[in-house]
């Protein structure tokens, strides 16, 4: 009993750390996704097809080699590593979990951003010739009339996003960073206890649980005011 | 609805905290483990890729110094080497489901460790050893001038405790690293000042390749260690694999491997402890 009360606090630090990264990232994903939803649909076209591009290419790579481009390349290829950053004061630890973060975000924005443009997209022109036809400017047309019909849209393809993000974060352990799957892996270099690793999973059950319910809420509450 | 879902939602999560629990018990071995290997035919070697002791030479061929012991050792016990590349973070997990049936691969002889396996006697010494970027030479020739270096080793391995015993390097920036594959890429990428590693893997890598940069500080002692063969606790397999271990150090078969694969130095510390 004690020693699971041991584990369990340890992996809840390394939780927490699994944690920020999720909530960070998704605050800084979703704006930038936005902002990249709106180029890759502008109608300036070297700007439109250098977003597609982007896109492509973060979307056509795995996250766990974006992770080691932003680690390593740094130092191997421009002679300046990450961990000597002056912004990170030369401390490991917070380098580390920056340049994860920034992959992250950066992946995900991408992801979300083809999302978002679905989602504009998908609605009918008629919406904007009714509102035109009504007077209503296009910043109007867009918060007052488009944007709420947008989140219904993309609430389902985002949940399924989010959850895959809540279990990404593992990936984060290849780069030094000590998320709940680090911390149980060093229980069991260090102290050659097995069970931690199956029991993270308890950890990420239960949250993807808590971020499910939160979307089936929202959902219900937006449907109130369609159908 | 939601009352189901709440309670299948209960129902999935014990099942999955009784699965956990479960892997927490104590596994006893079969009554024999030698006659459970010698009935297969085969003995599963636990292995990761890992220069000097288990790795592929250019015509695609795995070699090295514990590829060619263990082929040996099992040659004399009449059965077949099966070698399987292992996740080293989860070898114990490994042996203790027989999925393998040992671990041989620059395995270190750790008190803690006796608690999961069985060691049989130690054929090499483990010497850890501080690696450096070439252009840092100047920088970092004694342990003194690496206290306030930023430092790294794998997690839970023999050089994160020779950083952490070692007093002059008490105020060091440490960072684990997930495995010495990804702490000398990481050394080579300038994240860390200086790295400490397994004596054979440093010299295996230091100026090979894209690590021509990286070089041991020769003149830096960290703690030395033992290596040797894990089995599953209570295995009869140690007993005789020990036995032909000592018939090939006796034979000097044992010592050739070693000199073929330079590691005599270490060969000879190991048999003098």
């Amino acid at each position: 009993m004690e020693t699971f009360i041991k584990v369990t606090l340890q992996l809840a630090g390394g939780f927490g750390t699994t944690l920020a990264l999720f909530f960070l990232t998704l605050l800084f994903a979703i704006p930038l996704a936005l902002l990249f939803a709106v180029f890759a649909g502008s109608s300036i076209k070297p700007l439109k097809y250098l977003m597609r591009a982007f896109i492509y290419i973060i979307r056509g790579t795995p996250l766990l080699l974006q992770l080691m481009i932003v680690v390593y390349l740094p130092g191997i290829a421009f002679n300046a590593p990450l961990t000597k950053w002056q912004i990170f004061g030369g401390n490991v630890a917070t380098s580390y979990f920056c340049g994860a973060l920034f992959a992250f975000v950066v992946n995900y924005a991408c992801y979300f951003a083809e999302i978002f443009r679905g989602g504009i997209e998908n609605i009918p022109k008629g919406q904007y010739e009714a509102c035109a036809v009504l007077g209503m400017t296009r910043s109007q047309t867009f918060f007052r009339v488009i944007l709420l019909q947008v989140i219904r849209n993309i609430l389902a393809p985002m949940s399924n996003e989010v959850v895959t993000l809540v279990k990404d974060t593992a990936l984060a352990r290849t780069v030094s960073v000590v998320e709940i799957f680090f911390a149980a892996s060093e229980l069991l270099r260090v102290q050659f206890i097995i069970w931690p690793l199956f029991y993270t999973g308890v950890f990420y059950l239960g949250f993807s649980a808590l971020v499910t319910l939160l979307f089936n809420m929202a959902e219900k509450k937006l449907s109130k005011y369609w159908k | 609805m939601k009352k189901r879902f709440i309670a299948a939602l209960a129902a999935s999560m014990l099942t999955l905290s009784a699965l956990a629990g479960c892997a927490g018990g104590t596994e006893t071995a079969s009554d024999s483990d030698y006659e459970y290997i010698k009935n297969n035919g085969k003995m599963v070697i636990g292995i990761t890729e890992y220069q000097p002791m288990n790795y592929y030479d250019e015509n695609g061929t795995l070699t090295g110094f514990d590829t060619e012991f263990a082929q040996a050792v099992c040659e004399k016990l009449g059965i077949q080497a099966e070698f399987q590349i292992i996740d080293w973070d989860t070898k114990e997990t490994e042996l203790k489901s027989s999925n393998i049936d040992c671990i041989w691969n620059g395995l270190t002889v750790t008190e803690e460790r006796r608690g999961n396996m069985d060691f049989t006697t130690p054929y090499l010494a483990n010497k850890q050893c501080v690696v450096i970027n070439s252009a840092d030479a100047d920088k970092y020739t004694d342990i003194a001038s690496l206290s306030s270096a930023l430092m790294s080793a794998e997690s839970g391995s023999a050089g994160e405790t020779a950083i952490q015993s070692a007093t002059e390097l008490a105020s060091v920036s440490y960072t684990a690293s997930a495995s010495q594959a990804d702490a000398l890429l990481a050394l080579n990428a300038g994240n860390y000042d200086a790295i400490v590693i397994d004596y054979t893997m440093a010299k295996a890598s230091c100026g090979q390749g894209d690590y021509s940069n990286l070089m041991i500080v020769e003149n830096i002692p960290m703690a030395s260690e033992l290596y040797a063969i894990g089995f599953r606790t209570g295995s009869d397999m140690t007993g005789h694999v020990n036995e032909v271990i000592k018939e090939m150090v006796a034979d000097g078969s044992l010592k050739a491997i070693a000199d073929k694969y330079e590691l005599t130095e270490l060969y000879e510390e190991a048999l003098n402890q």
